[in-house]
C-alpha cells in the first residue's frame, strides 16, 4: 500500500528477464494490495500519458542548486546514465547527504495530493519542498520517487504483461483485460473493480475503442504456400490509424495512440451524428487533395493534429477524411468474430448509399477503401512498386477468412511496404543515446553533398546491429574534432546508406529537404566520402 | 607538464616510466624492469626482464602467468633503492597483494596509488594513507553517481537473491581474482551449502587459503557436466561466459553481475543481466576525493578512466592542482 511496496515490485521487474517471474511478482502484488493502490499501480506502469510534475531537466537544475553540484557534472553524468530520475536517485545515494527521517507514503497520497499540490508552488517554495521530499524517501525508493516525479517509466512493464497478470489472477480471456484497458484510464478505486470484474456486462465497454488489430511485415514465403484467392488487398495508407464509434449518441473518435481526438476532427464528429446506425469503424485519417482524389502529405496531417480546436479555415484548408476498411461493431454487435469477407460486406452495405451519394464523389469525408484488384503475385508486385503514384505507403494483405484479434497476430494481415527511397551519406555528428544505449553514441547526423561542402540532411537512429553500434562507437570517440556539450563531430570519412520513406522541402532544415523516417540501412565500407550523394540529386527525387 | 624532464615520473607509450631508476610501473609492454602493483591481467605483460611486486602479488603472478618469471618480491612498507631512487610498495585496498608505490628522491615524494579500495576488505589489507608532494591516482570511478553501499547490505541482497529463487540456479558473474573471493570471504557466514565456482576462481582461491585467508566452502564448476542443473545454488563464474550459448545449458537460471558498473541500469540491461549488485573494488566518488585530500599532494594526475570531470571539479571547487594524464599513443 506503499512507495516502499511498490519500490519493491520495480525491482523485482526490473532485475529478472523472466516473464513468468514478472507475471508471478504482479499478481503476488495485485493480491495483496488494496484496490486503489492497485489501479494507481497500473496507471504508473502502462504509462498512460502519465502526468510529469517535473521535467528531467529541471529536476537535474534543483539538484545542482539544492546540493551546490555544478550543472556540467550533472549533465555528464546524465550523459553516462541515459535517465534524469536514475542520475538523480544516483546522486541522492551520497551517504553525505543522509537524513534519519524516513517515512513511506501510499501511492495515492503522493500521486494524488503531494505531487500535485507540489506542483502548484511557486518557486523558491517548490525548490525547498523538493529537498524535504528527496530527505524523506529512503535510498532504495529513490529511483521509483524521481521516475514518478518525471513521469517516465519505461521499465518493461508493457501493457501486455499488465494484461496477462490480470487475466491469470481473475481467469478472464486477455482480450477482454486488453479491451478493460482501452481508451480513458481514470486511476481510481472502480477503474480497478471493473478491470478485475469476473462477470462480463454487457454494456461495460460502451465508451472503449477496441484494442487494434495490427499487421506483420509482408513474408515472402506465403507466395508459395498459400494462394491469392485467400487474401484481399487494400492500399496502406500513411494517416493516423483510428476507430470511430458511435453508440447511440455518444460518439468518439480513437487514435491507435488511445487518444481521444473529438475536438480535433470536429467536421467528422458532425458528419457521423448524421447516420442513423450505430457502429463502430476501423480505419485512417487523412487529409485529402479533392483535386487529384489522393491524400496529401503527412507533414500536414501532423499540422492538423497540432490544432486542439481547428478554425473553419483550418478545416478547410487541410481538409480531412476518414477511410474506413474494417467494422468492428454494427448496432450495439460485435462482430469482431465474423470473417473479414463478412464483416467487408456489411462494410460496404451500410457505408455505401448508391442511390443517394457517389461513391466516387471526392468530396465525402467518409469513405471506404478500395479493394484492390490483383489475381497473381506478379500484379502484386507491380502495385507495390507504383504505390507511391498514388500516394500510399503500399499495400496492406488480409485474409479474408480471419477474425479480427487483437495485436499482431500472424497469418491475418500482412503489410507489404514500397521499397524505400535512399541516399549515400556521410557521418558528421554523433550523439550518445538514452536509455538502455546511454553512454553509447547511437544518435547520428549524417551530410549530403551541396558543390564541394557537406550539408546535414539526415538525423538517424537505427538501423545498426549491436556490434556495428559498438565498433561505431570506437570509432568515434578515436576521430572526434569538437566536442559541443553532449554531441561531437567526426572527421567526415564513414559513408553510409540512409532509407527513408518520403522527402519534402523544407524552410525548417538548413539543407532545404525534409525527410521521413530515416534509418540506416547499411554502412557502406566499401564506399569513399567522395561517393556520398548530392543535394541535387536529393532533391531530384521530390515529387510535387 | 608530467612528461616536462624534471618530473620524476612521466607517462609514456609503455605506462608509467621512473626516468632515473629506468623502471616502469604496470608497462603494458615488455621492459627492462616492472614494478607490478597487483596480479590484474591488465597490470601485468609479459616478457619483461624483471619484476618487482609485494610477495602476496608474487604468489598470484606466478600462479596465473607462470612459476619461470624473474620476480622479486619484498615486504610492504620496506623501502628499496635503485639507482639511487628509494621504492616502497603500500596496500592499495584494492585485491590481495595490491600495492601503491611510493617513489623518493632527494626531498621529492611521489605516490602513485594505481587501483584502489577504501570499504573494508577481508581479503587483503587496508589502503595505507600516506602524505605525498606528487599523486597519481586512480579515477576508474570518477564520477558522483558512483556510491557504494556496504558491503554487508550487497551480500544480504545476494543472499536473498538465492535462496528465494530455490528453482533456479544463480550464476553470479564477478572477476576470477579480487571480488570472487571478496564475496567468498562474505558469503562464508551466509551458511550457503551449494556454491560452484569456475577452475580459474578455484585456481586463486588457493593461493588465499594458503596464505590464511577464510572463504566459503565451494565446489569446482565442471565445464563438462553442464547438463546437470544445479537447483538452489550459487556459481561463481568469470563474466566472459554470460553469452547465450552456454546460458541455454540452464534451464532455470538467473543471472547477477556484481561490479561498480552495475550502478547504471543501462549497462546492466545492455549485457542482459536479470540483476546488477553494486560492490567494487575501487573507491567511488567520495573515496576518491577523500584519498586525494588525505594525501596532501599538491599537485594531482589522475589516471585510469575519466579523470577530467573530477580534475575540473576538483579544481574549481578547492583550487587543486589537478589534471587528467593523457594517454600517450
Amino acid at each position: 500500500m506503499s512507495l516502499n511496496k511498490f519500490s519493491k515490485l520495480f525491482e523485482e521487474l526490473d532485475s529478472n528477464n523472466s516473464i513468468n517471474k514478472k507475471i508471478n511478482s504482479l499478481t503476488k502484488y495485485f493480491k495483496s494490495s488494496s484496490n486503489l493502490n492497485n489501479i494507481l499501480t497500473i496507471y504508473l506502469l502502462i504509462g498512460k500519458r502519465n502526468k510529469r510534475f517535473i521535467s528531467g531537466k529541471s529536476l537535474r537544475e534543483y539538484y545542482a542548486d539544492i546540493y551546490k553540484m555544478p550543472i556540467w557534472l550533472i549533465e555528464t553524468c546524465y550523459s553516462k546514465v541515459g535517465d534524469s530520475a536514475e542520475v538523480i536517485s544516483l546522486l541522492l545515494q551520497d551517504n553525505l547527504l543522509k537524513k534519519d527521517i524516513k517515512e513511506d507514503i501510499s501511492l495515492d497520497q503522493l500521486l494524488n495530493k503531494i505531487l500535485p499540490n507540489l506542483s502548484k508552488l511557486e518557486e523558491p517554495k517548490k525548490k525547498s519542498q523538493i529537498k524535504l521530499l528527496w530527505e524523506k524517501t529512503t535510498n532504495d525508493n529513490q529511483l521509483i520517487f524521481n521516475k514518478i516525479l518525471t513521469g517516465s517509466f519505461r521499465i518493461g512493464v508493457s501493457k501486455g504483461l499488465v494484461t496477462k497478470a490480470i487475466s491469470n489472477m481473475v481467469g478472464i480471456d486477455e482480450s477482454i483485460i486488453l479491451h478493460r484497458l482501452m481508451g480513458d484510464f481514470d486511476p481510481i478505486e472502480e477503474t480497478y473493480i471493473f478491470l478485475i470484474n469476473e462477470k462480463l456486462e454487457q454494456k461495460e465497454l460502451t465508451y472503449k475503442p477496441y484494442p487494434f488489430q495490427l499487421a506483420n511485415t509482408f513474408d515472402e514465403k506465403i507466395k508459395e504456400t498459400t494462394s491469392i484467392n485467400q487474401y484481399q488487398f487494400e492500399s496502406k495508407w500513411d494517416g493516423i490509424r483510428s476507430q470511430i464509434i458511435k453508440r447511440s449518441n455518444n460518439i468518439s473518435i480513437w487514435t491507435r495512440g488511445e487518444e481521444l481526438v473529438n475536438k480535433t476532427f470536429p467536421e467528422l464528429i458532425k458528419l457521423i451524428s448524421d447516420f442513423k446506425n450505430d457502429f463502430v469503424l476501423d480505419g485512417e485519417i487523412l487529409i485529402w487533395d479533392e483535386i487529384k482524389n489522393c491524400p496529401k502529405e503527412f507533414s500536414l496531417l501532423q499540422k492538423r493534429l497540432g490544432r486542439k480546436s481547428p478554425s473553419a479555415k483550418i478545416q478547410k484548408d487541410l481538409p480531412v477524411v476518414f477511410i474506413a476498411y474494417d467494422i468492428l461493431e454494427m448496432n450495439g454487435n460485435d462482430i469482431r468474430s465474423k470473417v473479414l469477407s463478412e464483416r467487408r460486406n456489411i462494410l460496404e452495405e451500410k457505408f455505401y448509399n448508391p442511390i443517394s451519394e457517389d461513391q466516387n464523389n471526392n468530396s465525402r469525408k467518409i469513405k471506404i477503401t478500395k479493394l484492390l484488384k490483383i489475381k497473381n503475385w506478379e500484379e502484386l508486385e507491380e502495385a507495390k512498386n507504383s504505390a507511391r503514384n498514388i500516394k500510399t505507403e503500399g499495400l496492406v494483405i488480409k485474409n479474408k477468412n480471419s477474425k479480427y484479434l487483437p495485436g499482431r497476430k500472424k497469418g491475418n494481415w500482412w503489410k507489404y511496404k514500397v521499397d524505400p527511397m535512399q541516399l549515400d551519406g556521410v557521418l558528421i555528428y554523433a550523439k550518445p543515446g538514452s536509455g538502455k544505449r546511454a553512454d553509447l553514441y547511437t544518435d547520428y547526423s549524417f551530410a549530403i553533398w551541396e558543390e564541394n561542402k557537406l550539408v546535414k540532411f539526415a538525423n538517424a537512429y537505427s538501423g545498426l546491429n549491436n556490434e556495428e553500434i559498438k565498433e561505431l562507437d570506437k570509432w568515434i570517440r578515436k576521430n572526434t574534432l569538437e566536442k559541443y556539450g553532449p554531441v561531437r563531430s567526426v572527421k567526415p570519412e564513414l559513408v553510409f546508406e540512409i532509407s527513408f520513406d518520403n522527402i519534402q522541402i523544407s524552410k525548417r532544415h538548413k539543407s532545404g529537404i525534409a525527410l521521413r523516417f530515416p534509418r540506416i540501412t547499411r554502412w557502406r565500407k566499401d564506399k569513399n566520402i567522395k561517393d556520398a550523394d548530392s543535394l541535387e540529386n536529393a532533391k531530384r527525387m521530390i515529387r510535387n | 607538464m608530467i612528461n616536462s624532464k624534471q618530473n620524476l615520473i612521466t607517462q609514456k607509450s609503455h605506462g608509467l616510466y621512473c626516468q632515473p631508476a629506468n623502471t616502469w610501473i604496470d608497462p603494458y609492454k615488455p621492459v627492462e624492469k616492472a614494478i607490478i602493483t597487483h596480479a590484474h591481467s591488465d597490470h601485468f605483460t609479459n616478457g619483461c626482464r624483471e619484476y618487482i611486486c609485494s610477495i602476496e602479488t608474487g604468489f598470484l603472478l606466478r600462479k596465473r602467468f607462470g612459476n619461470n618469471l624473474n620476480l622479486k618480491t619484498i615486504d610492504y612498507d620496506k623501502e628499496f633503492i635503485i639507482n639511487g631512487i628509494n621504492f616502497s610498495l603500500h596496500p592499495s585496498g584494492h585485491i590481495l597483494g595490491s600495492s601503491q608505490i611510493k617513489i623518493k628522491a632527494g626531498s621529492e615524494i611521489w605516490l602513485i596509488t594505481s587501483d584502489l579500495k577504501r570499504q573494508k576488505d577481508k581479503t587483503c589489507k587496508s589502503y595505507e594513507k600516506l602524505k605525498t608532494d606528487f599523486l597519481i591516482c586512480e579515477s576508474t570511478f570518477g564520477l558522483p553517481i558512483f556510491n557504494w553501499e556496504s558491503t554487508n547490505k550487497v551480500i544480504d541482497s545476494i543472499t536473498k537473491w538465492v535462496t528465494q529463487s530455490e528453482d533456479y540456479t544463480s550464476i553470479l558473474f564477478c572477476y576470477s581474482l579480487g571480488k570472487a573471493q571478496r564475496l567468498l570471504s562474505e558469503l562464508n557466514s551466509q551458511n550457503f551449502k551449494n556454491i560452484y565456482v569456475h577452475k580459474s576462481i578455484e585456481k586463486m582461491n588457493g593461493i588465499y587459503k594458503s596464505l590464511g585467508i577464510e572463504l566459503a566452502e565451494t565446489k569446482v564448476y565442471d565445464m563438462n557436466l553442464v547438463i546437470n542443473n544445479p537447483k538452489n545454488s550459487l556459481l561463481l563464474l568469470p563474466p566472459s561466459l554470460n553469452n547465450k550459448n552456454f546460458l541455454k545449458k540452464f534451464k532455470m537460471v538467473q543471472t547477477g553481475f556484481a561490479s561498480g558498473w552495475m550502478s547504471i541500469r543501462a549497462l546492466k540491461k545492455r549485457s542482459g543481466f536479470d540483476k546488477g549488485f553494486i560492490i567494487s573494488d575501487h573507491a567511488d566518488w567520495n573515496g576518491l576525493i577523500k584519498t586525494i585530500k588525505e594525501s596532501k599532494a599538491e599537485r594531482v594526475f589522475l589516471n585510469h578512466g575519466d579523470g577530467e570531470s573530477l580534475a575540473n571539479f576538483l579544481r574549481d571547487k578547492e583550487a587543486l592542482n589537478i589534471k587528467q594524464l593523457k594517454e600517450v599513443k
